[in-house]
């Protein structure tokens, strides 16, 4: 496979599943993300990344049991696939790599 | 506390959300919701659970429609097959798009004008309060509206009635302008201060109010830039000189802004209406007999019209106590709003109807052309239905019914159609309406943002998409689809509604050809006809008194370019006065010229009995001499010798002179008398020059005039040219109904080469074999012609004199003495027709002689 693209707010989604791991089904990861970035997310938008993510084969998911909290309702879990992973790893090279070429003189900033 | 979620919004998102993901997603949403009610309440909870909701409507949550049944695929699947059919056979589609959209982009144009000729006076404020007077008068037992109205009426009005809460009096004179270096012949509008309270034209400067005082001018736009240029004349003065005499000096007080294009009453110059005391000492205000051009009233509520109708029977009656010879019957109200389009029924008055040819020709034409483009359409989707027959049967075989496939060709066709709008209203826009304008003498443009032009042009697309897909859609749908894929399927040749259209597509055609012929006939006739008179080597001069006639004409006599030198009072083309005559048992309405004892041979009128004038004796101011027509009118039996009676006097007719157009062609001949001018009242300083002299002689007018008069700019010029607007119309008409025949032609030639085309490709096999056989050319050709032979001889025979009897209906209309019958229009436009056919088709067979029958039987 050639490159993969990750979007900055799928990406945010697939670290915080690894995160959970267990546990990673939309409203923990909402909640998650809220709790780390202090941003508010909308469980929607979790959502979307989630199927986005399961579809491009980053991820992959499974129904837990019925839970009395949800009306009575299965959960979808979700766990990071290797190809998640190297989609992730990939993509925190990358940054780092270029993070890293960045000359120190760029963020030498004369005072005044 | 067990607390309930929301219903509705729980039902919607039922509806959107797809099975197989509603257990987890509606979970996740519910675990929220139940969280939400322990932390902040059940209100809160409520909200956040339906924003939720709505934020959830997303495709990822969508039930997708990936059913085969749904409408949405349908109409996607038909959209496909229509756009790739098209693409396939790009010739046809382009022959049905472009004609649609050359007829759409007609249609267009026919609503463009017609939009501009009904706002026609319709921008002021008050058009529904605001009423020209009007009287009937009964004349040998018809009765006729007259627009103009008695000079006192007007003030009685204001001074009677009170629900009456303006009067306007409106005269038009002329008067030479003069600002600064500027000096200009030009039409001054008379009028009462109300006159810009009733008719809302704008100031750019000044006010308005400013009327009330007779020694301000208001300036058009217009006029404000030949004088002043772009810069506010406001408080500048301007001179004028009326009867070239009289010399007053105006203010401006105000300039107005560009009228609306849609304009016939408006102004160069007004000033206010007393000033015709100075104009005329003599013009005396409360007198009954004089007429003014306009009188009009604005009313509060036109309920109260009848009331001052019958109030006005006093007026009748003082009006008729001097008006013996043609009393009025009743006086009546005109609404400014209909005054345009109602004028063409009043005579005299300020408005003029000059569109109404435009009004019955234009949509006639644009209906015409729409139903030959139709026809096209209808003619090359029967034809081309052939190459669709595998589709259709496989439709049919997976389950479409002959509904689905009606409206399947239908939606095709509505897509057709509004590809053909899009081009139409494209070429509407660049090309037909700034050409049709060029002529039209009006500026328009498509205003965008009109409601009525949007939903007149979806009308036209709807309409027409429908009108010509049904019938293809029917026909298509009908064939069962295992005759299809037996290949046993007839068509095109048996079915009779087939070979209707086809003859009605040429009878279209051939009554288009047939319009423009007859047309562009009449109009090289009108520009051949006789006047009556010799107006090519006549030249005239306006002169402002006998003084200036006589200096200018002893400088002119050293001249020997001029042959012959006349004054008159009136002239042909320009003025006449109206009179009437009384014989011993009737009275007569006629024109009267009132001219010099030369004007005669000046102008080259003709005698046909009796003698011209004399010069001048005292006897010959008794003396008339009258046209043809005058005599036939009379019925007098013995002309010479006749007495007449006008204003009292008792005249002889000593000449009867042949007929003579005064006025161009549009108008009728009018039984015109002559009677002796005095030559205190010349106005008119005519001369008939030598052949070829023309030119010349234009020039030495001029340079005499500017040496004897240099004050008075010089007004006149060719006799020639004293209907060169009715000349110029005729050029406009004559391209404008050329470029109409080009068009039908045009459409015409392009539908039946897409007809022929498709019915000798379906042929291919056929012709194939017969030349293999040994067929000849000549064989092949009397084939294919005979098949359209009938069809075509149908279609003129029925065409030609259906276009000729309807034309000659619409030019009767319009020239009060067309082309004389003739029937070479008929016999020119079918020979253009043949010839269209015979150029298509040969086209054609040229190509199937030429083809290797190899390649038309082989089979892949």
């Amino acid at each position: 496979m050639g490159r993969t693209y990750l979007g900055e707010f799928e990406e945010i989604v697939l670290l915080t599943v690894g995160i959970l791991y267990e546990d990673a089904y939309a409203v923990a990861i909402t909640k998650e993300i809220t709790k780390q970035s202090a941003r508010p997310v909308n469980v929607s938008a979790v959502h979307k990344s989630l199927y986005r993510l399961e579809k491009k084969g980053m991820l992959k998911s499974r129904l837990s049991d019925p839970e009395s909290k949800r009306g009575g309702k299965r959960k979808r879990l979700f766990t990071i696939t290797p190809y998640g992973k190297t989609a992730l790893d990939e993509s925190m090279d990358l940054r780092t790599k270029m993070r890293n070429q960045i000359p120190d003189l760029a963020f030498k900033w004369d005072i005044g | 506390m067990k607390v309930n979620i929301p219903k509705i919004p729980h039902a919607f998102f039922k509806w959107y959300c797809k099975r197989e993901k509603y257990e987890e997603i509606h979970g996740d949403l519910e675990e929220f919701f139940y969280e939400k009610v322990e932390t902040s309440g059940s209100a809160k909870a409520r909200l956040f659970y339906t924003w939720n909701i709505i934020r959830c409507f997303q495709p990822y949550a969508w039930k997708i429609p990936k059913s085969q049944n749904s409408n949405i695929v349908m109409f996607k699947n038909y959209f496909k097959t229509s756009y790739r059919s098209m693409i396939k056979h790009p010739l046809s589609s382009f022959i049905n798009v472009f004609g649609l959209a050359v007829a759409i982009g007609v249609c267009m144009v026919t609503y463009q004008f017609m939009d501009f000729d009904y706002s026609i006076d319709r921008f002021h404020e008050y058009k529904d309060e605001v009423y020209l007077t009007t009287f009937h008068v009964n004349r040998e037992g018809t009765e006729e509206q007259y627009g103009m109205t008695p000079i006192p009426l007007g003030e009685m009005l204001r001074q009677d009635f009170t629900n009456i809460k303006n009067v306007c009096r409106i005269q038009d004179e002329n008067a030479v302008m003069k600002a600064g270096d500027n000096v200009f012949h030009e039409n001054i509008r008379f009028v009462d201060p109300e006159f810009l309270k009733m008719f809302t034209f704008p100031l750019k400067w000044g006010s308005s109010g400013s009327l009330s005082d007779p020694n301000s001018i208001i300036l058009s736009e217009e006029m404000s830039i030949k004088y002043f240029g772009s810069e506010n004349p406001v408080g500048r003065e301007i001179k004028a000189t009326f009867n070239d005499k009289k010399v007053k000096s105006f203010k401006i007080a105000g300039v107005a802004q560009k009228i609306p294009m849609a304009h016939i009453i408006g102004f160069n110059f007004l000033i206010n209406f007393e000033n015709l005391k100075v104009y005329d000492p003599t013009y005396n205000f409360s007198d009954w007999k004089g007429m003014v051009d306009a009188t009009f009233v604005q009313v509060k509520e036109s309920s109260n019209l009848p009331v001052i109708k019958s109030g006005m029977e006093e007026y009748r009656k003082l009006q008729n106590e001097v008006e013996h010879d043609w009393p009025i019957s009743s006086f009546d109200f005109v609404k400014l709003n209909d005054l345009h389009l109602s004028s063409g029924e009043i005579r005299n008055d300020i408005s003029y109807d000059g569109s109404r040819e435009g009004r019955v020709g234009l949509p006639f034409i644009a209906s015409f052309i729409l139903a030959l483009a139709c026809f096209n359409y209808i003619n090359i989707a029967i034809v081309s239905a052939s190459r669709r027959l595998k589709e259709i049967g496989l439709r049919k075989v997976i389950g479409a019914n002959k509904k689905l496939v009606i409206v399947q060709f239908l939606a095709e066709n509505l897509f057709v159609t509004f590809l053909a709008g899009i081009v139409g209203f494209f070429l509407a826009a660049t090309v037909f309406l700034p050409w049709f304008t060029q002529f039209a003498a009006i500026t328009t443009e498509f205003n965008l943002l009109d409601g009525n032009m949007w939903l007149f042009l979806s009308g036209v697309l709807i309409f027409t998409g429908i009108v010509s897909g049904l019938y293809p859609a029917f026909y298509i749908s009908k064939f069962q689809a295992i005759t299809i894929f037996r290949g046993t399927v007839k068509f095109g040749k048996k079915n009779r509604l087939t070979k209707v259209f086809l003859s009605l597509q040429l009878m279209l055609a051939c009554v288009g050809i047939t319009f423009a012929v007859m047309f562009g006939q009449n109009s090289a006739y009108q520009a051949k006809r006789s006047w009556g008179y010799n107006q090519k080597q006549a030249l005239y001069v306006n002169v402002p008194d006998r003084s200036a006639y006589d200096q200018l004409k002893a400088e002119l006599r050293q001249h020997t370019d001029i042959t012959s030198i006349s004054g008159s009072h009136h002239h042909l083309g320009k003025t006449i006065a109206t009179s009437i005559v009384h014989l011993p048992d009737k009275q007569y309405e006629v024109q009267e010229l009132s001219v010099g004892p030369g004007y005669f041979e000046t102008m080259g009128l003709q005698l046909e009995n009796g003698r011209f004038f004399e010069e001048f004796k005292e006897s010959e101011h008794r003396s008339i001499v009258v046209n043809e027509l005058l005599v036939e009118s009379l019925e007098l039996t013995q002309p010479i010798g006749a007495q007449l009676r006008m204003d009292s006097i008792q005249y002889e007719i000593v000449g009867v002179a042949k007929n003579f157009h005064f006025d161009n062609f549009y108008y009728e001949n009018r039984p015109i008398i002559f009677t002796l001018a005095d030559k205190k009242d010349y106005r008119f300083l005519t001369v008939q020059v030598r052949e070829g002299a023309e030119l010349d002689t234009y020039d030495v007018l001029q340079s005499e005039w500017g040496s004897l008069f240099p004050e008075t700019p010089f007004q006149g010029g060719y006799q020639e040219d004293v209907w060169v607007g009715f000349y110029e119309e005729l050029g406009i008409m004559k391209k404008f109904t050329r470029a109409i025949a080009i068009l039908f032609v045009l459409l015409a030639s392009l539908g039946l080469y897409g007809l022929v085309k498709l019915n000798l490709t379906g042929r291919v096999r056929e012709f194939s074999i017969r030349k293999a056989l040994g067929a000849s050319v000549k064989n092949i050709a009397s084939t294919v012609f005979n098949q359209y032979l009938l069809l075509s001889i149908a279609a003129i025979v029925f065409g030609a004199p259906l276009g000729h009897i309807m034309i000659t209906a619409m030019m009767d209309m319009m020239f009060p003495d067309p082309r004389p019958f003739a029937y070479t229009s008929a016999p020119i436009s079918a020979v253009i027709l043949v010839i269209v056919l015979i150029a298509v088709i040969s086209t054609q067979i040229r190509k199937v002689s030429r083809a290797n029958p190899v390649d038309g039987l082989k089979v892949e």
